[in-house]
């Protein structure tokens, strides 16, 4: 049922992201079952659930890290990526951050986003430094850029982050929990970097505790619990949505309510 | 202005270095003198190369001291078995010795951590195994006598006192300037990078496997190299290179020079080859000597020996300047 949902948004243009029926489990827990949908270029869709709902596995079997499926497809541009080796995903242009903000904290600023250029998208000499360039200078990286990446704040480290994936120009950026730990302002700052991200052709998957964020910026949103999709929709009708309101939003549900106008 | 001082202080080191190892083989004439000074830039050869893949690359490589035997005795048994010219047995080495690293690296790092550690021993049992099995070829447990002196364009090494001295002294320095710029590349980078944060290296674009093996096929050349030039000078190959107690005397040089910083390991295998035959009346305490120094290097300076090296700008930004050894990490927590 939840493919032909996602099936029927489709029609059109082909997606640029098909999940269909991926499914994980861990001994006798499902971690994800028969979860399915589709995003096209430009799409930003919100990922809510719960703590252990499954969101940041979904994305771990998305982008084959550390893991893959056990059941179900993926097919990112036309290519079936479910079984292909996390490096080859990254360059076909699929690019992801982390939950728990990191770097390659022995190495510089400037020599975490070179990695990704030259690795991520093959590139060397001029053409790579003007890529390192852009990216710093996209994420106000540039001051820091001969520094340790070990000496950045939380925003910087996930900045650089974001840096060292937006270098290659991919057409999808996953971000998982992007605004934990972030203060009002830097959230600010960062839904105006994602809506920028957008508007330069990438597509967004966006996992998010932060609600006025995921619902603020999100075309649709996702809400998955034990595991499984609840439901799929536009921001203020999953908001109304009353198994939302039990199963996650919980006492929230009246700044739900709120959000959703 | 800083810069300006930094970049005297490189040209210097260089001058210094370069002019003890054009008046060092001249100084040290003696016999005994000698072959220790040869030993000991062999082995920094062999332990500046294990850093590559132990330290930078963090991988539990622990075939790293095969290879070196296995140079010593493709130089023996090529020479003495099949008459193999004596320059073609050097590329001979290097060939089988990457060929080697290639596949039993490949194998191993399907596994992880201390698995990789275990399955790469295995190799140097191997090695072992198969000497003492072919004895016809390898000579067994005694190990094959008489390797032909090492000749390049009709000169012959032995002939002149100092030949082979300066010779592991060229591939020592040749060595060291590869490794450092293997290091320092985007190629060393990304090693570092799946060292210190794999799951994000790879999603950066970095193939783990590919790039671990390819720094064990590298750090093997050179390795194989010393190997062979060890079999020449000594005129022997023995089993005895494959033994548990040169690979703990390597590795103890990696760990206490400091591993990550290619010339730590350089300066504790001199300082170590040369202290523990300077200590050789007390049998095998120096050996205890040794394990004692390791213990404490990693417990009071995980960085190695070369740390305090980079003491003084250290105060001011400490965690940039220390690369950790994942073993160091190890053994300290």
């Amino acid at each position: 049922m939840s493919m032909q949902g996602s099936r029927m948004q489709t029609t059109g243009s082909p997606p640029l992201l098909e999940v269909a029926s991926v499914g994980k489990s861990f001994g006798a827990l499902a971690a994800v079952a028969d979860v399915s949908f589709a995003l096209r270029e430009r799409d930003i869709l919100g990922i809510a659930g719960p703590n252990g709902a499954g969101k940041t596995t979904l994305f771990n079997l998305i982008t084959g890290t550390p893991f893959f499926p056990d059941s179900g497809r993926v097919t990112f541009r036309g290519t079936r990526i479910d079984r292909m080796a996390p490096h080859r995903i990254f360059r076909l242009g699929l690019a992801r951050t982390f939950q728990k903000e990191a770097s390659f904290a022995n190495l510089t600023v400037e020599q975490n986003v070179s990695l990704g250029a030259t690795y991520g998208a093959g590139l060397s000499g001029r053409a790579r430094e003007r890529a390192v360039d852009a990216a710093l200078e996209r994420l106000d990286l540039s001051a820091m850029r001969r520094q340790p990446a070990s000496s950045l704040t939380v925003y910087g480290t996930k900045r650089l982050m974001l840096a060292s994936a937006i270098v290659v120009g991919p057409k999808l950026l996953m971000l998982d929990e992007p605004a934990s730990g972030l203060t009002a302002s830097e959230v600010a700052d960062l839904q105006s970097l994602i809506l920028g991200f957008r508007d330069d052709g990438m597509a967004i998957l966006l996992i998010e505790h932060i609600l006025p964020l995921l619902f603020g910026i999100s075309e649709r949103v996702m809400v998955m619990d034990f595991g499984r999709k609840l439901i799929e929709g536009p921001p203020s009708e999953v908001a109304r949505d009353q198994r939302v309101i039990d199963a996650y939003l919980g006492g929230q549900s009246e700044a739900a309510h709120a959000l959703a106008g | 202005m800083k810069k300006d001082w930094t970049r005297i202080g490189r040209i210097a080191s260089i001058v210094v270095v370069l002019a003890v190892a054009a008046v060092a083989p001249l100084v040290l004439t003696g016999g005994v003198a000698q072959n220790l000074a040869v030993l000991s830039i062999l082995y920094a050869v062999v332990a500046s190369n294990w850093d590559l893949t132990l330290g930078y690359a963090g991988i539990f490589n622990f075939a790293h001291v095969a290879f070196f035997g296995i140079g010593s005795y493709v130089a023996a048994i090529a020479t003495l078995q099949f008459g193999v010219p004596v320059w073609l047995d050097l590329i001979l080495a290097v060939v089988v010795v990457v060929a080697v690293g290639g596949l039993v690296s490949a194998l191993a790092l399907r596994l992880r951590g201390i698995y990789v550690a275990l399955v790469t021993f295995a190799l140097t049992q191997l090695c072992v195994a198969l000497i003492n099995s072919a004895k016809d070829i390898t000579g067994g447990p005694v190990g094959l006598i008489g390797v032909p002196d090492l000749e390049i364009r009709g000169f012959e090494l032995g002939s002149e006192p100092h030949a082979y001295f300066y010779a592991a002294e060229v591939l020592l320095i040749l060595s060291t300037i590869a490794m450092r710029w293997l290091a320092t590349s985007h190629f060393g980078l990304s090693l570092v990078a799946l060292r210190d944060y794999e799951a994000y290296a790879v999603a950066r674009g970095i193939p783990a496997r590919r790039q671990r093996v390819l720094a064990i096929m590298a750090s093997s050349i050179p390795t194989s190299l010393a190997g062979c030039l060890y079999a020449h000078y000594l005129i022997v190959a023995s089993p005895d290179v494959f033994s548990f107690s040169l690979t703990t005397l390597l590795l103890s040089m990696v760990l206490v020079g400091g591993a990550g910083t290619i010339y730590g390991p350089i300066v504790a295998a001199i300082v170590l080859t040369v202290g523990t035959e300077g200590l050789h009346q007390l049998g095998n305490i120096r050996y205890m000597i040794v394990a004692v120094l390791i213990v404490l290097t990693l417990r009071f300076l995980p960085g190695g020996l070369w740390s305090l090296w980079t003491l003084v700008p250290a105060i001011r930004r400490r965690r940039a300047t220390r690369v950790p050894s994942p073993l160091a990490e190890e053994a300290s927590s």
